[in-house]
């Protein structure tokens, strides 16, 4: 088990400094200045809500890059290691592809966590200068469930690299979280009140998809709402468990089928 | 005494319909230098990936030092160097035999001490001092380094995919001294080449692969007796290829 984990740790290890190396982490930085730049030099006028707005904004852009950050850094894991050809001396030491996979999932989600942290940094900062809504126990609600998505997003990321090209493996990713940000719960509704066969695959869908619309609560954050229930966020942080779990199993199946 | 190597009837067809590898058999015994010869594509690098467990035969058996290669226990037993591998660019010769030596589960001191006695072996000292980082060493600097990889947690068995591939005169040199050095040492090195005179040079036994089935098999030493010259005559007349451009060339 202990050499098992430092085989684990040192593919993890690895990923991570890849990323430091090759400066994609200076991207995430630069993502954070998006945020933090432009909307702290925007001008309120004192007017009553705005700051809302702002904040409202910064949650959406904090979003957006943070699917964008996810699926770049596990869509790029495996490809790189066919690529130049690194995946033949890899394997060819005492290492499991189980192994190998979490390694690169703990990695990459490593990297991504920490992109993802930095940019509510910058949001706090943010929302401190400028007054915005402030209530720090949905914030962390919010910052929780945006990292148990990710959770979800790096795994989906990882497996789809295993499968698809790296410009379909993004594509596919993207619109998947879009789509279930977006229509999540609207899916839910057509499957069951909708008109036959389209509820059916509506229903299909919904349950095969992730459902990314449970870890958004930025309505909360920016509306200062009351907390989310604790029940209902263990309910969703043991949902990404399975859900991760259930889609790595997929990646391993599918790293095992890989042709070497 | 057990084979180091041994491949019962192993065959490989891709899903494609190819067949690689048409029933190859063989034996390696332990401490023997073994060249595995053959033109492109006859099936060498499809053979030597099953013998690293990176997919099963699909018929026959193959045994590593008496055990399964896909297993990691057997695989802790054995050193590979790839023909090609970029290894990882933005690491430097250290980084990247630590992070080896953190897969092979050596221990800190240990993987510090043999990485510092492998750059040695395999002079990339000044590389190492000057912390350069793979991505700006040339290809016999990263076959080198390869060497290194393969050699760090003191395999039993080496199994070496073209290791003469862009190395200079000094470099093969001093990769046939590493070799010689590890028969004394009593380890198995099992390596593909197309390489004719090196394979002459190193090896005990030879086997020469056409189509994905074995040509012809046997010691250096009996060449000359079996069907006369040198290993580049029985390599030509195994695979087909007529006779030497010299013989041609007086003809």
């Amino acid at each position: 088990m202990r050499d098992s984990c430092q085989r684990v740790a040192a593919v993890a290890r690895l990923s991570v400094l890849e990323l430091y190396r090759r400066k994609d982490l200076f991207a995430a930085l630069l993502l954070a200045a998006v945020i933090l730049v432009p909307l702290s030099a925007f001008n309120l006028f004192g007017v009553e809500g705005m700051s809302r707005y702002l904040c409202e904004v910064s949650l959406l852009l904090i979003w957006i890059f943070s699917i964008a950050v996810g699926l770049a850094v596990a869509g790029r894991q495996f490809p790189v290691e066919f690529e130049s050809r690194t995946i033949y001396p890899l394997l060819s030491k005492p290492v499991r592809r189980g192994e190998l996979l979490l390694g690169k999932y703990l990695g990459a989600l490593t990297a991504s966590a920490s992109a993802l942290l930095v940019f509510y940094l910058c949001h706090l900062l943010l929302m401190l200068a400028k007054g915005g809504p402030w209530n720090g126990l949905v914030l962390a609600q919010g910052v929780l469930l945006h990292l148990e998505f990710m959770m979800i997003l790096t795994a989906v990321g990882l497996a789809g690299s295993l499968w698809l090209t790296p410009s379909a493996n993004l594509t596919v990713g993207a619109l998947t979280a879009a789509g279930m940000l977006l229509f999540g719960e609207k899916l839910a509704a057509f499957a069951q009140t909708g008109p036959m066969p389209g509820a059916a695959l509506a229903a299909l869908v919904h349950l095969l998809v992730p459902h990314f619309e449970f870890f958004d609560i930025r309505l909360q954050i920016v509306h200062s709402w009351e907390p989310v229930a604790a029940g209902v966020v263990l309910l969703v942080t043991a949902y990404a468990v399975a859900y991760t779990a259930f889609v790595l199993g997929i990646a391993s199946w599918l790293l095992g089928r890989k042709k070497l | 005494m057990e084979p180091a190597i041994s491949l019962q009837g192993v065959r490989k067809t891709y899903p494609d319909g190819r067949e690689a590898v048409r029933g190859v058999s063989l034996e390696v015994a332990p401490g023997e230098v073994f060249g595995f010869l053959g033109p492109n594509g006859a099936g060498k690098t499809s053979t030597i990936k099953m013998m690293l467990g990176f997919f099963p035969p699909t018929a026959g058996r193959v045994s590593i030092l008496g055990g399964d290669p896909c297993e990691p226990a057997t695989r802790r037993r054995l050193g590979y160097m790839p023909e090609t591998a970029w290894y990882y660019g933005y690491l430097t010769v250290r980084e990247l035999l630590r992070f080896y030596g953190d897969l092979c589960n050596l221990s800190r001191d240990v993987s510090r001490r043999r990485s510092e006695e492998l750059i040695r072996l395999v002079s990339l000292e000044d590389a190492a001092a000057r912390g350069t980082p793979l991505k700006n060493f040339s290809k016999g600097m990263l076959q080198r380094a390869g060497i290194a990889q393969a050699l760090l947690h003191d395999p039993e068995l080496l199994i070496l995919d073209e290791p003469l591939t862009g190395l200079d005169p000094l470099a093969r040199i001093q990769l046939r001294d590493i070799i010689r050095m590890l028969k004394e040492q009593g380890k198995t090195v099992f390596f593909s080449s197309h390489e004719l005179s090196e394979a002459e040079l190193v090896c005990d036994r030879v086997a020469i692969l056409k189509d994905g089935a074995v040509a012809w098999c046997g010691p250096v030493k009996d060449m000359a007796g079996d069907g006369g010259g040198n290993l580049e005559r029985i390599f030509l007349k195994m695979i087909g290829g007529g006779t030497a451009p010299r013989e041609a060339a007086h003809a």
